[in-house]
């Protein structure tokens, strides 16, 4: 089989760069092996949150300036980094994924414990800040479903009162959720959400809240619905007399899989082939190029392309991994950046800069990856896998997904 | 004391590669709409931890699992979930079924005695009365509707063609399964007759039982075991004289390839390569440039393809798509993948009915607002359940190619009139 570029990973960057192909009229392949990371979404879009020295960042395309070299925005370059935002955005509301923000300015996203987060996105209908301690309301009601876990209300409640905000914190149940409930372990938000795919069922859970709300109250509920398409929510607002919003709740997260969702299947709507259940297992390299891949169940199938894309994620998806003597990229042995003595890779205390956060495979400014130290023509990688960033403490994971992503696109589509 | 530091994880089915990140549960068909089933990573995985060290914590309810493998698709580190479950059943479950499951179990023999009285039982089991009987006695679901049984078996039809197969030049197998014996002897002849076409003649195994996937799922173990060891030898004998071993269904492949191995300890490395389903084996001949395929002008139809799902586990869906892509009058759909609930026999049992319906009920959504012309599908009780479901005819890729397929233009095109035929 033969395809124009063949992207390894499915998650958000690997979307991001296959999307961007399809649409140019690209046949591109992704190969996927397993879910993505995507279903830990906060239901926001991270593009670079706080700075060296951990201060909140206010204007990420003017902070992104003082970034190392080997941070992926300087590769890509400060003068692209708004086009690209600009892009990724059009990109997902294309596909359907309604978000709101603004690129020079951060707005901040409600942890599920209620602490506010400098962000980029944010998905349409979930609560955000203007400021860390400016809370949008100064009442709400907080109305969790009767047994729902993964909702940590107390740690809400008391983090939204320190805000200021007076909080009511209220519970509802249907006969629906009852059932779902006597699994109180599978009573996920996911599960929730595939409840609440019904006409019916969404009409009782508005009945129930009407019953405990006044036109007035502002309600903020877990956000469980939606997974498979904004409806859901519309009908609930719809038919409750309150203002409604959602906030984040613990994985897995419903607007992670319905960001998923969306943008595969608007790869698929663009030609693109989303090959499932494929881990790639080994390629084959001649003169510095990747000639073909195969995968575990596709053996005797040489998957060839122009181009190749590394979207296998970092530690968590995979792509990186570590044994007792060393860290490698776990696809083809690409020459990495991080040390083998182990002692190095972590700091004793958790909330310091842990280094290995920031190991990833080498790439040039171009993103190409490098095998014994040459450079690899036609492979480039993208996403969480790159080198040089700290996604927990610079808050920047889906930007360099998407602009890396698009980045890629750009520059396969010039050569 | 090892004298090296272990350096990769060896677990049975992978199961200490377990992250405990939930991904498998947001994909379980089950526990969206059956809160007696714990989940892929409860009843998998975690509990697999507690079983090791007292089989006490074995739950008969991990029968409800239905063997989908959506679980294996969705993880990330490639944790063999679904067998995780399955081998528990077969390892600590003390439930012994009852006549019900022995009947729906073995196919074949209940097959081989429906099919010699095929007029009677069809017509019997199409009324009311047996299927309340059915439904009382036996807790069969009365409102599932039987697959009809063939008067003559594929395997009879094909004795009558067995010497034309000769003349061929190049030959494979074909494992037709129960449903193309039995319920569906059309597929077997449309399978020959695509084969026959591009100058593959068709042979039948030695002995074919069948692959067992029933018997497994109804806690038959041991007989699981025998059938799969016979077929496994017969494969055996058969790839010495032909290129392949070929079927027309995805569960039968992904049965014998690889829950033979996983759960059965059957071997059969030396034979899994040569299995493969036949839409598979096709586009790869076209792919080398081996054959070529010819369809008809006038053939224009709007298919909507659901993605079985041990096709998605073996992740050979685009084979069968691909394949269907070349039929130039074809209106393509893929569906989004999802289980349409059945399951093989567990949607046929009464308490899982409502939930077997429940399961397909996005899928049968979709499928009405495609309005296809015909569902094609690589399974046959995804079939049973789409066309009770949703009233939409559906058929297999390879019955599709068949009726598509210029039969005449496309011997030419492989050269067959030059042979010996």
């Amino acid at each position: 089989m033969k395809y124009d570029t063949i992207i390894i990973g499915g998650g958000l960057s690997g979307l991001a760069c296959g999307i961007s192909l399809a649409r140019k009229g690209q046949k591109v392949m992704i190969a996927a092996a397993g879910q993505s990371s995507l279903h830990f979404s906060s239901g926001s879009f991270d593009l670079l949150g706080y700075d060296k020295q951990g201060n909140i960042v206010n204007n990420p395309i003017e902070a992104a300036q003082q970034l190392d070299s080997e941070h992926p925005y300087s590769k890509i370059g400060t003068a692209l980094l708004k086009t690209r935002a600009g892009q990724a955005q059009e990109l997902l509301n294309t596909a359907g994924i309604k978000v709101n923000g603004q690129v020079e300015k951060n707005h901040f996203r409600l942890s599920p414990i209620g602490i506010a987060k400098p962000t980029w996105l944010t998905v349409d209908n979930m609560v955000t800040l203007e400021s860390p301690d400016q809370f949008p309301y100064k009442e709400v009601i907080i109305a969790n479903i009767c047994g729902f876990l993964d909702f940590p209300v107390e740690f809400l409640v008391d983090n939204l009162s320190r805000k200021g905000v007076k909080v009511t914190l209220k519970t509802f149940t249907t006969p629906e959720l009852e059932h779902a409930r006597e699994n109180p372990s599978e009573m996920r938000a996911t599960n929730i959400a595939k409840v609440l795919e019904e006409e019916n069922n969404i009409k009782k859970v508005a009945d129930e809240i009407n019953q405990i709300s006044q036109t007035q109250d502002i309600v903020i509920l877990p956000s469980v619905l939606g997974i498979a398409n904004p409806t859901a929510i519309m009908l609930l607002k719809q038919s409750i007399h309150a203002q409604i919003t959602f906030a984040a709740t613990m994985p897995p997260s419903v607007p992670g899989v319905f960001i998923q969702t969306r943008l595969r299947q608007y790869f698929q709507s663009q030609g693109g082939m989303f090959l499932k259940q494929n881990k790639v297992v080994k390629g084959d390299f001649t003169n510095h190029e990747l000639k073909c891949i195969y995968t575990e169940n596709l053996q005797d199938e040489p998957l060839q392309a122009d181009n190749f894309v590394l979207a296998t994620g970092s530690f968590f998806s995979g792509g990186i991994n570590t044994n007792y003597n060393h860290i490698f990229e776990s696809l083809f042995n690409l020459d990495i950046d991080g040390p083998d003595d182990r002692t190095q890779w972590t700091k004793e205390n958790i909330f310091e800069t842990q280094p290995y956060m920031s190991y990833g495979v080498r790439t040039d400014t171009n993103f190409n990856v490098q095998k014994n130290g040459g450079k690899i023509n036609n492979l480039y990688a993208v996403g969480s896998i790159l080198n040089g960033h700290n996604p927990i403490k610079s808050a920047d994971s889906e930007g360099v997904s998407l602009l890396t992503g698009l980045q890629v696109a750009e520059n396969i589509l010039k050569k | 004391m090892l004298e090296k530091t272990q350096l990769k994880n060896i677990s049975t089915h992978d199961f200490e590669k377990c992250l405990k990140c939930t991904i498998c549960t947001v994909y379980c068909p089950v526990a969206a709409v059956e809160p007696r089933y714990r989940g892929p990573k409860e009843d998998g995985p975690d509990t697999e931890r507690y079983r090791l060290k007292d089989p006490k914590y074995f739950d008969e309810m991990l029968k409800l699992c239905l063997n989908c493998k959506r679980c294996e698709v969705a993880c990330p580190e490639g944790v063999k979930v679904g067998d995780i479950i399955q081998a528990a059943r077969i390892k600590y479950s003390t439930h012994r079924p009852g006549l019900r499951d022995r009947m729906l179990a073995n196919t074949d023999f209940v097959g081989g005695l429906a099919t010699a009285f095929a007029p009677i039982v069809n017509f019997s089991l199409g009324l009311s009365i047996t299927k309340k009987i059915l439904d009382s006695a036996f807790k069969i679901d009365e409102h599932r509707q039987f697959p009809s049984y063939s008067h003559e078996k594929f395997e009879s039809w094909y004795k009558k063609h067995e010497l034309e197969q000769a003349k061929y030049s190049h030959h494979v197998s074909y494992f037709h399964g129960c449903y193309a014996n039995y319920n569906y002897p059309q597929l077997g002849k449309d399978f020959v007759k695509v084969m026959n076409a591009v100058g593959y003649g068709v042979n039948l195994l030695e002995k074919e039982k069948c692959c067992g996937v029933a018997l497994i799922a109804n806690g038959l173990y041991n007989q699981a075991k025998q059938q799969g060891e016979k077929n496994v030898h017969s494969m055996r004998n058969s790839i010495k004289e032909n290129e392949a071993v070929l079927t027309t269904s995805s569960t039968c492949t992904f049965t014998i390839r690889d829950e033979y191995k996983a759960l059965l300890d059957i071997h059969n490395d030396d034979v899994r390569e040569k299995i493969s389903i036949a839409t598979r084996f096709l586009y790869k001949l076209i792919e080398a440039d081996k054959i070529k395929l010819a369809f008809r002008k006038d053939f224009k139809k709007k298919i909507a393809y659901h993605t079985a799902c041990h096709m998605e586990r073996m992740g050979w869906a685009i084979y069968s798509i691909e394949l269907l892509k070349m039929i130039p009058g074809l209106d393509l759909t893929v569906l989004e993948s999802r289980c349409c609930g059945i399951a093989g026999t567990y949607g046929f049992k009464k308490e899982n009915y409502q939930n077997s319906q429940k399961i397909g009920a996005p899928l049968f959504k979709q499928i009405k607002e495609v309005n296809p012309e015909i569902v094609a599908t690589d399974c046959e009780t995804c079939k049973w359940q789409i066309e009770m479901s949703t009233g939409y005819k559906v058929e297999n890729p390879i019955s599709l190619i068949a009726q598509a397929l210029d039969v005449e233009e496309t011997k030419k095109l492989n050269h067959i009139e030059k042979q010996k035929l």
